[in-house]
């Protein structure tokens, strides 16, 4: 009979990880919080760089997950290293033995409430990354409705390399997913003007630059290099903008119909708590600890735990995808070691 | 009585005498000096106080109360009371009753400076003394009291506690010795007078010590070495004195009149800050009350050590403690003495020279002018300008409460800073930079006017500080929202239902000691909920660590300061941390397990 491996969480990381065990031949269990499976990627519609449909990346890793054990709307309760593996108690009162253990719990996206300046909850024109991403998916959200939008503003760095807001850590993917999301309003209202404020461009994977370069010049998209100071509301319902041009030394202040934050990637507090259970490490950033970060991102200071994606640190999907295929393979080896 | 040397001298008042000329001549020449260093305006105004009869009478009382008796040192810790005003008021007292006994007695003596101190030593006791039994007692109870005192002095020191001080500065080389020069000098006195009672009388303390010795020493021999040593423990004192914490003693008697005369600091070295410098007593009762010393490593910025660091000259330190206070005004609100530390530092940091000046004389205020929603001709009545200030525009959730509670009690209102306004000139004024904030205050003073307001509404303590002292806005009332919102109520203009919250208010420190408003917002919050109190509170609130006024605080050097204010804040439980300051508000916002609020917003969810 072969031994449970528990993967915590079934996002991308979750179930791929889930896919190359049982190609592996081993039993993965996935315990996952949400009612389906897919985590971030579920909610967003299309992704950088090729804006191919978020769907047909999970589509692609539903099918290998037949035969896995999947506990959704799940979650853990409690967690105990044991002598032969780990002990789970889940919410819903039963208990899980694994012998091998997958962190795979990802990331919390940066609640932008928190930056009260930009007014996100306040005003109606402001909304997130995400709300834009289920305004794509569902064409659902009463702030958007019914509404021309002839100017647009994307903030970058909502809650990223801030310190005020606690996180110092820089979020990776929202630069190309504010160039991806001002691209997609472009194609809707084609003749929007559509600003970015950003203090950074950080465009190193492959074809992020085309990308950038590609918004510029065929779709006009205006970049601002300087930080989003205020927002405020107008009598007409719009928001005024104010900003510095960093670039021209100018301050700057624009009305706009609408204002997308581009929140950004914090660590899982759920996964934080669990993982002091079993006194896995966490990093001063909050995020879970690698044992290094060259060769070791996957592994943990705990023999049998593992880490994939997000729970160590800022990711990309494909990024994620590569940890979730090498934590599997350890995995694997781990256990044949063991026998 | 009857003088027992002819001459009316002996050897051993030599030193005594020594040192009351150089400490006399010393505070002389340091109070000429002082006077010199006064700008002139200044210089005339505070010698017109000294002829001023209701000056005069204050100076007194003022001297009497605090330097004598120490009454606000009663009111911090009884204990801490007894000791300082025994052995004040009871050296006092021994003082001026041997000048009555010199006067009565001897009257020819009265000329001789130390004829009243060593009194016992130059008299013998005659059939008559019995009239001066009085006198005789009052000298030995006052003896009794200051020794009193002193050894509670001693107690202090291992058992610094029980005073209610819980960390204190440690006392230098100098300060050492005259620590044990007092110290000794009232044993000595006992000693000397014991030995000498026989032949000068005394009373109930003196006497029986004077048999005691007289059981089992034969002899006099014993009584000229012992007033020898008093008055050498006198000598010493006061020769260190100048350079010793206990120079608080004649300066403090020289700035109670100063600051009755109304003088403010205008340069950290000269003039008003010398003498403040000079009044710190070193006790250290800042260290404990400073928000940054929750991190060791700050104890050393407490006021304290700035006074020390200025008497020293050390440049250095000077500049690094000047520029690192969050000037929250808590250590002069406690300050037995009042030396106003946030202003010695303001003063520092105006000395400095920045490569860079910037110009704010052609700051370009037509777009906000144009865009600025005003009152147009003067109606009737009562018209309110609302400014926001940055703080308030950077909280828009602020903003958005304080203009719903104004519809709701019907107030004509304008938002003259909706579509953004001019810095209050507060920043530049806590960095020292007044020339700039003048410009900055000049040209937002013309924007106010020109709104057509007759009050002027705030929901910035940081504004309202600023704008009720450094502005002139003749006609216009400048009212923070906390006050405002208190009147509505009282007027009845705003409808208020008590919900079922309870809060705990955060005293703002522009707010609260900046600006004496204390009772508002607790009366405000009580109608609105259940208001609990923190431990620290009003005069004593702790700096929510967010202040503008330090300018090298790393932002996580701030976050222990944060979380030491939250916890005196929520040790009682409340479910919401109130505040009327947005800078407050966001600071404690990020740290906060519970919601923070601004008090407009308390008020918002429950008025109608």
């Amino acid at each position: 009979m072969k031994e449970n491996v528990i993967i915590l969480g079934g996002g991308i990381a979750g179930m791929e990880a889930a896919r190359q065990l049982l190609l592996l031949g081993e039993r993965p269990v996935i315990v996952e919080r949400a009612d389906h499976l897919g985590g971030h990627v579920a909610d967003w519609h299309r992704l950088f760089p090729d804006k191919s449909p978020a769907e047909d990346l999970l589509e692609g890793l539903r099918p290998g997950l037949e035969g896995a054990e999947i506990h959704l709307g799940t979650t853990v309760s409690s967690l105990n290293a044991l002598k032969d593996g780990y002990n789970l108690t889940l919410s819903d009162g039963s208990k899980l033995h694994g012998r091998a253990l997958l962190f795979a719990t990802g990331f919390e996206l940066f609640a932008a409430e928190r930056k009260e300046e930009y007014g996100y909850g306040i005003y109606n024109q402001v909304i997130t990354n995400r709300d834009l991403e289920r305004w794509f998916n569902t064409g659902k959200d009463s702030r958007l409705s019914g509404r021309p939008l002839s100017k647009i503003g994307f903030v970058h760095c909502v809650g990223s390399r801030d310190l005020k807001a606690g996180n110092p850590q820089c979020s990776k993917v929202c630069c190309m997913t504010a160039i991806k999301q001002a691209i997609e309003l472009k194609e809707r209202f084609p003749f929007a003007e559509v600003y970015c404020f950003y203090m950074d461009l950080r465009l190193f994977g492959k074809k992020y630059e085309d990308f950038y370069i590609g918004a510029q010049r065929d779709w006009g998209i205006h970049f601002i290099r300087g930080r989003v100071s205020e927002v405020a509301e107008t009598l007409d319902g719009r928001v005024v903008v104010k900003a510095e041009d960093t670039l021209s030394g100018r301050p700057l202040k624009v009305s706009l119909d609408l204002l997308v934050l581009m929140a950004g990637m914090l660590p899982n507090p759920s996964a934080t708590a669990l993982a002091r259970q079993i006194r896995l490490d966490v990093d001063d950033d909050g995020f879970l600890r690698s044992r290094d970060n060259l060769a070791g991102i996957i592994a943990s200071n705990r023999p049998g735990v593992f880490y994939a994606g997000a729970c160590t640190g800022t990711k990309t999907v494909p990024e994620t995808l590569a940890e979730a295929r090498s934590a599997a393979l350890a995995i694997h080896n781990y256990l044949q070691d063991a026998k | 009585m009857n003088d027992r040397i002819a001459s009316g001298f002996a050897p051993f008042v030599i030193p005594f005498v020594v040192g009351m000329v150089f400490v006399l001549g010393y505070c002389f020449y340091a109070l000429v000096k002082i006077l010199l260093q006064l700008p002139r305006e200044d210089r005339v105004r505070f010698l017109r106080s000294l002829v001023t009869p209701r000056c005069i009478w204050k100076n007194v009382r003022d001297i009497f109360c605090d330097c004598l008796l120490h009454v606000k040192l009663w009111r911090r810790n009884p204990l801490l009371g007894y000791m300082h005003s025994s052995i004040a008021f009871g050296w006092f007292m021994l003082i001026v009753l041997g000048h009555v006994e010199v006067m009565l007695f001897v009257p020819h003596r009265i000329h001789f400076l130390y004829y009243p101190i060593f009194f016992n030593y130059f008299v013998a006791e005659t059939s008559e003394t019995i009239q001066g039994a009085a006198l005789f007692f009052l000298m030995d109870f006052f003896l009794l009291i200051v020794l009193s005192g002193i050894a509670l002095a001693m107690i202090k020191r291992v058992r610094s506690r029980w005073f209610g001080l819980r960390r204190t500065t440690r006392p230098s080389l100098l300060d050492r010795v005259g620590l044990y020069s007092l110290w000794s000098i009232f044993p000595l006195r006992l000693l000397a007078e014991g030995f000498t009672a026989h032949i000068s009388g005394g009373s109930f303390l003196i006497v029986p010590l004077n048999w005691l010795f007289r059981q089992f020493l034969g002899n006099d021999m014993n009584m000229l070495p012992t007033w020898w040593a008093y008055s050498a423990a006198l000598c010493v004192f006061m020769c260190v004195l100048p350079f010793t914490r206990y120079m608080h003693i004649p300066a403090e008697m020289l700035l109670i009149p100063m600051r009755n005369a109304g003088l403010t600091i205008r340069h950290p070295r000269r003039g008003l800050a010398r003498v403040e410098v000079f009044s710190c007593p070193g006790c250290g009762v800042c260290i404990d009350a400073c928000p940054m010393t929750v991190k060791k490593a700050n104890t050393r910025d407490a006021t304290v050590y700035l006074n020390r660091q200025i008497r020293r000259g050390n440049e250095r330190r000077i500049e690094e403690i000047s520029d690192k206070c969050l000037l929250c005004g808590k250590c002069t609100a406690v300050c037995q003495v009042g030396v106003e530390g946030p202003m010695l530092r303001v003063a520092q940091r105006a000395t400095r020279h920045y490569g860079l000046e910037p110009d704010f004389s052609g700051l370009d205020t037509a777009p906000v002018q144009n865009n600025m929603e005003r009152f147009e001709g003067a109606p009737e009545g009562e018209r309110v300008a609302y400014f926001a200030g940055c703080m308030t525009q950077l909280t828009p959730g602020i903003s958005r409460s304080v203009e719903s509670v104004l519809k709701k009690a019907g107030v004509d209102y304008r938002f003259i800073d909706r579509d953004g306004g001019i810095c209050c000139g507060r920043p530049m004024l806590t960095a020292g930079r007044f020339h700039q904030a003048w410009q900055l205050i000049r040209k937002n003073s013309e924007l106010i006017r020109s709104s057509g307001c007759n009050v002027l509404l705030l929901s910035c303590p940081i504004c309202y500080k600023v704008f009720r002292e450094h502005y002139r806005l003749e006609g216009i009332r400048v009212v923070h929202h906390s006050d405002y919102f208190h009147e509505l109520m009282e007027q009845g203009r705003l409808r208020v239902e008590k919900g079922d919250l309870t809060y705990v208010f955060h005293d703002p420190c522009e707010l609260g000691r900046g600006s004496g408003i204390y009772e508002q917002p607790r009366r405000v919050l009580g109608c609105a909920g259940y208001l609990t109190e923190a431990e620290k509170n009003r005069r004593e609130s702790i700096c929510c660590g967010g202040s503008l006024g330090s300018l090298t605080l790393g932002f996580s050097q701030r976050e222990d300061i944060t979380k030491a204010a939250l916890r005196n804040l929520t040790e009682g439980g409340p479910d919401v941390v109130v505040t009327a300051c947005p800078l407050c508000r966001s600071t404690f916002r990020r740290y906060a397990d519970r919601p923070v609020w601004d008090l407009a917003e308390a008020l918002d969810k429950q008025s109608t």
